[in-house]
C-alpha cells in the first residue's frame, strides 16, 4: 500500500459512495433498479476495499513496514492538511460497515426503496460519512463526517414518512442537532488550547499543555465527549434511541446499527489515544466515567428489552445494550478485554442488523394501523399504489426459515452459546478476572468484579426477553401467521447471520486480530509516529509567479 | 480409526444428522428415523470402539484449537465416567428413535422433531465429553436450548408452550450461573482444562473464592436436575411428546446436574459448605418430591416427580463426600435412567393406546395389554426397590451410606430416616402406578380401545427392562466392570473397595428396605380410595405450586418491574431529554472547572472596551435575548430580531477584519431567513393563553429550572468562548497556513486557500452536507400536508379577494397579481445583475472575499427574488431549474478535480497552481482549485433552490379530493 495506485484505496471508502450517490442524482427516481444496480455495485466495491485494507492492516509489522496507513490529503504533511489513518481498527470498522450496507440494500429492494425519493443516495452519503468518520485523523475533520453521516441518516430515519417516524425523527434530529454542536464546541477549545486538529500531533501535544489551560483542555474533551456518548446510546442521553430505530424503516434501522458504534468507535480512538497511559496528567482521563456510564446503559438497556412489548423496542434495547457492554469494556482499560469488546461489537452489530431485518419481516403482516386520518405526513402506501406488485406468496416453510433466524439472533444477542457473541463476551470476561491473562493472576479491579455479574445478567435477560416475543410471534398464534418474504428479503437476514457463524468458527483469528487491533490502541506511538512521520510527495507546487 | 476421529465423530455425526434430518421432506417418517436410528448407532459405535482403550485405563483425548490463546480448546475427553455416559446417552437414544417412529402421528411434522432430538444428542454427548469447562458450558446451553425446542414441539398446546418457558428460563438461568462459577474456577486454577482443574483440589477448596464458585456452580447444577426449590421446571416439561420426556427427562438432560456434580466432587466435595449446600437440596428433593409423586394424577407427572426424587437421592449420595456414597450415586444415576426410561415408554404407549393418562380414568388395562402391563410392573418395582432388580441394589448401598456418620451435624441425623421414609413414599406411588392402571374394573369411556402396542414400540421397553433385570440378579457379572471402570475414573486413587451383590447378608439397610417396600405397600392401599377421586397434587400443597411463585418472580423481575424502572429512568418526550443533554454538558465542562478551581486559563478582562463595538454587542444580545423570548408565539418578530442578532456577528467580523467570513455571514443570514419565512406560511398557529392562568407552582418551577439550565449554559458558553479567543495564539497550525497560502496554495486570501486547498477536504465533507439536507428537506416537504388552518390562504389575500369580488369593474385575483407591481418588476430586472455579482465573487475567490459558496448563496438570492416576483409556475414555465443535475454536478465537479491529481501520482486533492496567458487578457492566475470551487458554487446553488422549490411548491400544490372536501365541510 505504499506504492502504485493501491495507495489510493486508502480515500475510496469515503469517494466511491460520494461519487455513486452524487451520480444517482442524476437519475430519475422511476428507475429505481438502476439507482439499486448502481448501489449496491458500490458496496460491493466498498466490500472488497474494506477487504483489502483489512488485509494491509494486517500485515505484520516486523517486516519494517509499519501496519498504519497514512493518507496526506492534498499531499499536506500532517499536522497541517488532513489525514487518512488505517490502522487494524479502522479497517475492521470500514469493512463491518461494508458487510452490513449489502444486506441492508438488497432488503430495501423488497419494498423499501419505493417509499420515498433518493433513498439509494442518501444510503450512499451515509456510508461516505461512516467511512469518514472512521477513517479521518484529524478532529475538525471526524466533525465533518459525523454531519455527512448524521444528515444522512436524518433524511434516512425519515424515509418512508409517517406519523410515528417523523415524531421519532424529529426527536432524532433535534437531539442529535444538539450533539453536533457540543461535538463543534468540544473541538473547538482543544484547538484553541492545543493550537492543532490532528489526532496524532494532539497525542504529542496533551501530555505539554500547561497546568493553566488544563482546565479548557479538559472541558472541551469532556463536551466532546458528551457529544460521541449521545451518539453511542449511553444513558441517560439515550432515551431517543430505541424510539428511533424502531420507527426507521427495517433497511435504514438495520444500517443505523452501525451508527451508534461510530460513537463507540471514537471514544475508543481518542479516549486511548489523546488520554492513554502516556497523555502525563491526563492519563486515564474520563475512563471511569466510562465504565460507569457503560454499566449504567448496559442495566438501562436490560431493564428496557425486558420492558420492551414491541419487538422493534426490543430491538432497539439491544442496541444499547450492545453499545453499553463496549463501553464498559473500554473504560477497563485492559488491551485484552478491550480485544474480547471488539469482537463482541461486530458479532452484536451484525446481530442487531439482522434483528431489524427480521422484526420487520415478522411484523409486516400483524401491522394495526396506528396512524390517525388527519395525519401531517402521509404514509409509505400512498406512493405504493402505483407501483407493480411484488408481494411474496405466504410459504408455511418461510416461518420455520424465520423462527431458526429468529434463534440465531437471540443467540447472538444474548451472548449464549455456541456463537460468536458468547465468544466474544467470554473473552471479555476471562480477561477481565484474569488481568495478567489466563493462570497469571494478579487483582482483578473493582470494575472487573461489576463487568462479570452484569454481562452474563444482562445476556440472560436478553434471551429470556427475546424468547418470550418470539414464543408470541412465532407460536402463541393458534393459526400460524405466514408473513409474504420475498427471496430478497430473507437472504440478507441469512447473509447477516452466516458471517456471525464464519466469526464463530473463525474464532482463533479473528480473535487474535482484535488483540492486536486493541494492543495497537493501548500503545498509540507507533500510530503517532507514523502518521506524523508521513513525507509528503516531492511536489510540482512550483510557486507561481507574482 | 484413531481416538481423535473417534471422539470427534461422536458429538459431530449428531449435528450432521440434524441438519440432514431438518431438510428431509415433512411426510418422511421413516427414512427420519433411520437416520436418526443409524446416528444413535453410529454413536453407540464408537463408544463401544472406544472400551479397549478405555478398560486399559487410560482416557482418550482429541483436541481441535478453537480459542486457545484464550483458554478455550475444543478438547474431547473420554475416561470411564464419560464413557459410562456416553453408552446410555447413544443406547437409551437409539431406543427412543425405535419408539419414536411409533409414537409420532404421521400428521407430525418430524423434521423438526428428529432434527432437534439428534442435536440434543450431539449436546449431550458433548458435555458427557467435554474436556474443558467452558465448552462443558457451552454445551450444557445448548441442551437448554435443545430441550426447550423440543417440550415447545406441539407448540400450539399452551402447556407446551409455558413447560417450553419455563424450562428454559430455568435451566439458562442455572447455566449462567454456571458460567459465572466456571469463571471464577478458572481464575482460581488459572485454565479452564478439566484435567489441570480436576489436579487442583486443594488450590481450589482453600481458595477465599470457593463458596461463591461452589454456590454458582450448584445452581447449574440444581436447576438442570431440577433440585429443590428449581424442581417445578419439571413436571411442566411434560407437555412435551414422550419419547423427549423418555430421553430427557429421565436418562439424559437432567442427569447433566448429577453428572456434573460427581465430575467435579474430587476437587468441590469434602467440605461442610458442599455438605450443607448439596445434603440440604438433596434431601429436601428426595423427600417432597416423593410426597408430592404420590399424590399426581398424570401417569407422566407421577414419573416426574418421582424422577425428582430420585435425583434428589443421588444428590444426597453426593453430598456425603464418601467415596463409597460417589460410587452409590454413579450406580443410581445408571439404573435410574433404565428403569425409568422404560417406565415413560409404557406410559406413552398407555396414552398413545388409550388417549389419557389421566389415573382416574385408567383401570384394568392388564387384561388388554399384558405383555406391556408386566414389563411395566418389573420396571416400577426396580423403582420401588424391590429386590433382584437394579433399584434395589443402588438403594440399599443409600442406605447403608445413609446410616453412617458423615459430618457430624442434624443433617446427618436425620438423613437415614429421610431416606426411609422417601423410599416408603417411593414404595406407595410405585404400587399406586401399577395397581391404578392395570388392575381393578375394566376401563370404561376411554377415548380409544386400549390394545397392545406394535412389537417395535414395545422392543425398547422390553430391552430397557431386560437390562432391570440382569443388572439386578447378576451384577457381578455385568455392570460392575463397567461401574468400576465409571467410578476409578472419577475418584482415582480414592475408589473404595465396593462389590455389588444381592446378598450382603442381615443388616441395618435391608431391615429399613423391608420397613419401606412393607410400609409402603401399606400406604398405598389406605390411599386408594382417596387418590381414585382426588384432585391433582397433594392435599394442602396443591396451593403452594413452585410454579405460581415462579410466574410471580418472573412477572415482577422480567416484566413489571423493569416496565415500572424503565418509565421512571426514561422519558419519551423531547424536552427533559434535551434538559438532560444540556445539564450533562454543563456538567462536563464545569467538573475540571471545579477540580482545578476558578481561574480560566489566567484569563484577564481587558480595562476598557470600544464603545462602538460594545453597542453592537448589547443590540446583538438584545435582540438574541428577544427572539428567545418571543420564539414561541411570535416567530416572525423572533425571526427578524435573529437576523438583527446575525447582523451583529456579521459586523464583529467585520471589526475584526475578517471579511470573508462577513460577506458569507451575511449572504448566509439573508437566504436563511428569507427560506424560514417562506416556510412560515404553512406552520400551524400558535394561541396565546392555551396554559391556564395563573399558572401551577409546579409549572412555574419547571420554568425557573429551565431558565437557570437556558442562563447557566449560557453563560458558560460565553465564559468558554472567551477564555479560548483572548488566550495568546500560542503555536497553531494556522501560522504554516499564512506562510503557505500564496507560494504553495497560489491564492492570497487565505480562508478561501484553507477552505479550497488546506483543508477542500472539510469542504466536499460541507458541500455533501448541503447535498443531504436538501435532498431531506425536499422529501420530506413532499409529503407535507399543512395543519388545517394553515390552509387557506392568507387574511390579507382574502381581504383583497373580497375586494376584487365586491368592486363591479374588477376581476377575481387582480389586486394580488397587481401587488407590490413595480418592485416585482425591479426584482425581475435585477436577475442578471446578481449573477454578474456571484460571477465576481466567485472570480475573486481565491485572492480576494468571495469564493464558490458565497458566489453560490449569492446567485440563490437571485433565484429567489425570481421566485418571488413572478410566482413559481411562471417562473417554471420560462426558465429550467434543475437543482438535482446542479447539485450532482457540482459534487461530481468538485470529487473530480480532487481524483485528477491521481493521473499525476499524487494524493487526491492536490492542487496546482499556475499563470495562463490568455489572449486579450493576459496573464492569469489559474489554479485547479478554482475547478473545485465552481464546483461548491454550483452545488450550493442547487441545494439551496431545492430547499426554496420544495417550499415554493406548497402553495401550488393540490390538496387530495378526500381532503378538500373535508376542509370545506368544516369551513
Amino acid at each position: 500500500m505504499n506504492g502504485g495506485w493501491t495507495v489510493h484505496l486508502m480515500v475510496a471508502p469515503i469517494l466511491l459512495p460520494l461519487v455513486v450517490g452524487a451520480a444517482l442524482l442524476f437519475v430519475n427516481e422511476r428507475r429505481r433498479r438502476l439507482k439499486a444496480a448502481f448501489g449496491a455495485a458500490s458496496s460491493v466495491a466498498l466490500l472488497l476495499v474494506a477487504a483489502a485494507l483489512l488485509r494491509f492492516a494486517d500485515l505484520p509489522a516486523e517486516a519494517g513496514e509499519a501496519t498504519t496507513g497514512v493518507y496526506l490529503l492534498g499531499n499536506w504533511p500532517a499536522p497541517f492538511g488532513i489525514v487518512l489513518v488505517v490502522d487494524r481498527l479502522s479497517a475492521l470498522m470500514l469493512l463491518l460497515t461494508a458487510v452490513l450496507a449489502l444486506p441492508a440494500q438488497v432488503f430495501a429492494l423488497g419494498r423499501w426503496h419505493r417509499a420515498a425519493p433518493h433513498f439509494h443516495s442518501l444510503f450512499q452519503f451515509l456510508l461516505m460519512g461512516v467511512n469518514g468518520a472512521f477513517l479521518t485523523g484529524d478532529l475538525f475533520n471526524l466533525f465533518v463526517f459525523f454531519e455527512v453521516m448524521l444528515a444522512a441518516s436524518y433524511g434516512l430515519v425519515l424515509h418512508g414518512s409517517g406519523r410515528r417516524r417523523v415524531k421519532a425523527g424529529m426527536h432524532y434530529i433535534v437531539i442529535n442537532l444538539v450533539a453536533s454542536f457540543f461535538l463543534l464546541i468540544g473541538v473547538a477549545l482543544i484547538y484553541g488550547v492545543t493550537g492543532t486538529l490532528n489526532m496524532a500531533d494532539l497525542a504529542l501535544r496533551i501530555p505539554a499543555v500547561a497546568p493553566e489551560d488544563r482546565m479548557l483542555l479538559e472541558a472541551g474533551a469532556a463536551i466532546l465527549g458528551i457529544a460521541f456518548l449521545t451518539k453511542a446510546g449511553m444513558w441517560p442521553l439515550n432515551f431517543w434511541l430505541p424510539t428511533a430505530y424502531a420507527a426507521a424503516a427495517a433497511p435504514v434501522a438495520a444500517m443505523f446499527a452501525i451508527l451508534t458504534k461510530v460513537g463507540v468507535y471514537i471514544l475508543l480512538r481518542l479516549s486511548l489515544l489523546l488520554f492513554g497511559e502516556g497523555a502525563g496528567a491526563f492519563a486515564g482521563f474520563g475512563a471511569d466515567w466510562l465504565t460507569v456510564g457503560g454499566m449504567l446503559t448496559v442495566v438501562f438497556g436490560t431493564l428496557g428489552v425486558l420492558a420492551a412489548r414491541s419487538l422493534g423496542r426490543l430491538t432497539g434495547y439491544c442496541v444499547l445494550v450492545s453499545s453499553g457492554t463496549v463501553l464498559a469494556a473500554i473504560g477497563l482499560e485492559d488491551p485484552a478485554v478491550a480485544g474480547g469488546a471488539l469482537f463482541y461489537l461486530v458479532s452484536s452489530t451484525l446481530a442487531l442488523s439482522a434483528l431489524f431485518l427480521l422484526v420487520e419481516l415478522l411484523e409486516r403482516d400483524l401491522e394495526q394501523p396506528e396512524d390517525e386520518p388527519d395525519q401531517v405526513f402521509a404514509d409509505v402506501e400512498e406512493d405504493l399504489e402505483d407501483e407493480e406488485d411484488e408481494v411474496g406468496v405466504p410459504v408455511p416453510a418461510t416461518l420455520a426459515v424465520l423462527g431458526l433466524a429468529f434463534v440465531g439472533c437471540t443467540l447472538l444477542l444474548a451472548g449464549m452459546p455456541p456463537l460468536s457473541g458468547f465468544l466474544g463476551k467470554f473473552v471479555m470476561l476471562s480477561a477481565a478476572l484474569n488481568p495478567n491473562g489466563l493462570g497469571g493472576g494478579g487483582q482483578v479491579s473493582w470494575q472487573g468484579w461489576l463487568l462479570v455479574p452484569l454481562l452474563i445478567i444482562s445476556g440472560l435477560a436478553t434471551m429470556i426477553a427475546m424468547m418470550r416475543a418470539g414464543i408470541r410471534r412465532l407460536w402463541a398464534p393458534p393459526e400460524p401467521i405466514v408473513p409474504r418474504v420475498l427471496i430478497r428479503e430473507a437472504v440478507p437476514v441469512a447473509v447477516l447471520l452466516a458471517v456471525g457463524v464464519v466469526l464463530t468458527v473463525l474464532a482463533d483469528p479473528v480473535m487474535r486480530y482484535m488483540a492486536d487491533a486493541a494492543a495497537a490502541l493501548h500503545a498509540p506511538t507507533s500510530y503517532v509516529e507514523t502518521v506524523l512521520g508521513k513525507e509528503r510527495l516531492p511536489g510540482p507546487r512550483s510557486a507561481p509567479s507574482p | 480409526m484413531t481416538d481423535d476421529t473417534l471422539l470427534i465423530s461422536m458429538v459431530v455425526l449428531p449435528f450432521v444428522g440434524a441438519i440432514i434430518a431438518a431438510f428431509l421432506p415433512t411426510m418422511a417418517r421413516n427414512a427420519e428415523s433411520w437416520l436418526a436410528g443409524t446416528v444413535a448407532l453410529a454413536a453407540l459405535g464408537c463408544a463401544f470402539l472406544a472400551y479397549p482403550a478405555i478398560a486399559a485405563g487410560g482416557a482418550l483425548r482429541a483436541e481441535i484449537p478453537w480459542l486457545a490463546s484464550f483458554g478455550l480448546t475444543l478438547a474431547f475427553r473420554m475416561d470411564g465416567f464419560a464413557w459410562l455416559f456416553a453408552m446410555l446417552v447413544s443406547g437409551i437414544g437409539f431406543l427412543v428413535v425405535l419408539y419414536a417412529r411409533y409414537y409420532m402421528s404421521p400428521e407430525d411434522p418430524v423434521p423438526r422433531f428428529f432434527s432437534f432430538f439428534l442435536a440434543f444428542m450431539g449436546s449431550m454427548l458433548g458435555i458427557v465429553l467435554s474436556g474443558n469447562l467452558i465448552q462443558l458450558v457451552i454445551f450444557w446451553e445448548m441442551t437448554s436450548i435443545f430441550s426447550f425446542l423440543l417440550i415447545g414441539y406441539w407448540y400450539h398446546n399452551a402447556s407446551a408452550r409455558e413447560g417450553a418457558r419455563i424450562s428454559l428460563t430455568v435451566t439458562a438461568t442455572g447455566g449462567m450461573a454456571l458460567l459465572g462459577g466456571v469463571l471464577l474456577l478458572g481464575h482460581i486454577v488459572g485454565s479452564y482444562d478439566l484435567d489441570e482443574v480436576l489436579s487442583s483440589g486443594n488450590l481450589i477448596r482453600n481458595h477465599p473464592l470457593y463458596l461463591p464458585a461452589l454456590i454458582l456452580i450448584l445452581l447449574g447444577a440444581f436447576t438442570k436436575s431440577a433440585q429443590f426449590p428449581f424442581h417445578f421446571w419439571l413436571p411442566n416439561a411434560m407437555a412435551a411428546p414422550t419419547p423427549v420426556s423418555a430421553y430427557l427427562h429421565s436418562a439424559t438432560l437432567v442427569k447433566a446436574g448429577v453428572f456434573l456434580m460427581a465430575r467435579l466432587w474430587p476437587v468441590m466435595a469434602g467440605t461442610p459448605e458442599w455438605f450443607w449446600l448439596v445434603g440440604v437440596a438433596g434431601l429436601s428433593s428426595l423427600l417432597i418430591a416423593a410426597y408430592f409423586a404420590i399424590f399426581q394424577q398424570d401417569l407422566k407427572g407421577l414419573l416426574a416427580y418421582s424422577t425428582i426424587s430420585h435425583l434428589g437421592l443421588i444428590t444426597t449420595l453426593l453430598s456425603l463426600s464418601s467415596p463409597l456414597g460417589a460410587v452409590a450415586a454413579i450406580f443410581h444415576m445408571v439404573n435410574h435412567a433404565t428403569f425409568k426410561a422404560s417406565l415413560f415408554m409404557a406410559a406413552g404407549i398407555i396414552d398413545h393406546e388409550t388417549g389419557t393418562r389421566d389415573m382416574r380414568r385408567l383401570s384394568g388395562l392388564f387384561r388388554f395389554m399384558p405383555i406391556t402391563a408386566t414389563l411395566a410392573m418389573v420396571a416400577s418395582a426396580a423403582m420401588a426397590g424391590v429386590p433382584l432388580l437394579n433399584g434395589f441394589l443402588s438403594k440399599e448401598m443409600f442406605f447403608a451410606e445413609a446410616i453412617e456418620t458423615h459430618v457430624p451435624s442434624i443433617l446427618d441425623t436425620v438423613t437415614p430416616y429421610v431416606a426411609v421414609i422417601a423410599s416408603l413414599f417411593s414404595v406407595t406411588y410405585s404400587v399406586r402406578f401399577i395397581q391404578a392402571v392395570f388392575f381393578g374394573p375394566p376401563p370404561v369411556d376411554l377415548p380409544r380401545t386400549p390394545h397392545e402396542p406394535p412389537f417395535w414400540m414395545r422392543l425398547p421397553v422390553s430391552l430397557l427392562v431386560l437390562s432391570c433385570l440382569v443388572v439386578g440378579a447378576i451384577p457381578g457379572r455385568t455392570i460392575e466392570p463397567f461401574l468400576r471402570l465409571g467410578v476409578t475414573s472419577v475418584l482415582g486413587e480414592a475408589t473404595p473397595e465396593f462389590s455389588l451383590a444381592v446378598w450382603h447378608g442381615l443388616n441395618v439397610p435391608l431391615v429399613m428396605s423391608v420397613i419401606a417396600l412393607v410400609g409402603g405397600a401399606l400406604l398405598s392401599f389406605a390411599l386408594k380410595r382417596y387418590l381414585a377421586t382426588s384432585r391433582d397434587g397433594p392435599p394442602f400443597f396443591r396451593r403452594v405450586k413452585g410454579q405460581r411463585i415462579f410466574d410471580r418472580l418472573m412477572a415482577l423481575v422480567a416484566n413489571d418491574g423493569p416496565r415500572f424502572l424503565e418509565r421512571y429512568l426514561s422519558t419519551r418526550r423531547l424536552q427533559p431529554q434535551l434538559r438532560l443533554l444540556v445539564a450533562a454538558a454543563i456538567l462536563a465542562a464545569f467538573l475540571p472547572l471545579w477540580r482545578q478551581g476558578p481561574g480560566l486559563g489566567g484569563l484577564t478582562f481587558p480595562p476598557v472596551f470600544d464603545p462602538i463595538f460594545t453597542l453592537v454587542w448589547v443590540v446583538g444580545t438584545v435582540c438574541a435575548v428577544i427572539a428567545a423570548y418571543q420564539a414561541k408565539f411570535h416567530r416572525l418578530a423572533a425571526l427578524a430580531l435573529l437576523g438583527g442578532a446575525g447582523l451583529s456577528v456579521c459586523i464583529s467580523f467585520v471589526w475584526l477584519s475578517a471579511p470573508d467570513l462577513a460577506l458569507t455571514q451575511l449572504l448566509v443570514e439573508i437566504v436563511t431567513t428569507v427560506l424560514i419565512l417562506l416556510g412560515l406560511r404553512w406552520l400551524p398557529k400558535r394561541v396565546e393563553g392555551a396554559m391556564p392562568v395563573p399558572l401551577s407552582l409546579t409549572t412555574r418551577l419547571q420554568r425557573l429550572r429551565d431558565l437557570i439550565l437556558a442562563v447557566l449554559a449560557g453563560l458558560g458558553m460565553m465564559l468558554l468562548s472567551y477564555a479560548v479567543m483572548m488566550r495568546p495564539a500560542g503555536q497553531t497550525i494556522g501560522a504554516y497556513f499564512l506562510e503557505r497560502a500564496y507560494t504553495e496554495g497560489g491564492g492570497t486570501n487565505v480562508v478561501n486557500v484553507i477552505l479550497v486547498d488546506f483543508r477542500g477536504f472539510d469542504t466536499l465533507g460541507e458541500i455533501t452536507v448541503l447535498a443531504i439536507v436538501a435532498l431531506t428537506v425536499f422529501a420530506l416537504l413532499r409529503r407535507f400536508r399543512p395543519a388545517p388552518d394553515s390552509i387557506p390562504p392568507p387574511m390579507q389575500q382574502q381581504i383583497q379577494r373580497k375586494f376584487d369580488v365586491a368592486a363591479p369593474d374588477r376581476d377575481d385575483g387582480a389586486t394580488l397579481t397587481d401587488y407590490l407591481y413595480v418592485a416585482s418588476v425591479i426584482m425581475q430586472w435585477l436577475f442578471p445583475i446578481v449573477i454578474v455579482l456571484a460571477l465576481y465573487l466567485f472570480l475573486r475567490g481565491h485572492d480576494l472575499p468571495g469564493g464558490g459558496f458565497a458566489a453560490g448563496i449569492a446567485m440563490t438570492s437571485a433565484f429567489i427574488m425570481q421566485y418571488m416576483a413572478v410566482g413559481t409556475r411562471w417562473l417554471e414555465d420560462r426558465l429550467r431549474v434543475l437543482p438535482l443535475v446542479w447539485m450532482g454536478f457540482g459534487l461530481l465537479l468538485a470529487t473530480a478535480t480532487g481524483l485528477g491529481s491521481w493521473l499525476f501520482g499524487y494524493p487526491f486533492l492536490t492542487s496546482h497552481s499556475r499563470y495562463l496567458e490568455i489572449p486579450l487578457i493576459g496573464e492569469v492566475p489559474a489554479a485547479t482549485a478554482l475547478l473545485f470551487d465552481l464546483g461548491v458554487f454550483s452545488l450550493v446553488l442547487g441545494a439551496t433552490v431545492l430547499m426554496l422549490i420544495a417550499i415554493a411548491h406548497q402553495s401550488i400544490r393540490r390538496i387530495g379530493p378526500a381532503r378538500a372536501a373535508n376542509e370545506a365541510e368544516e369551513t
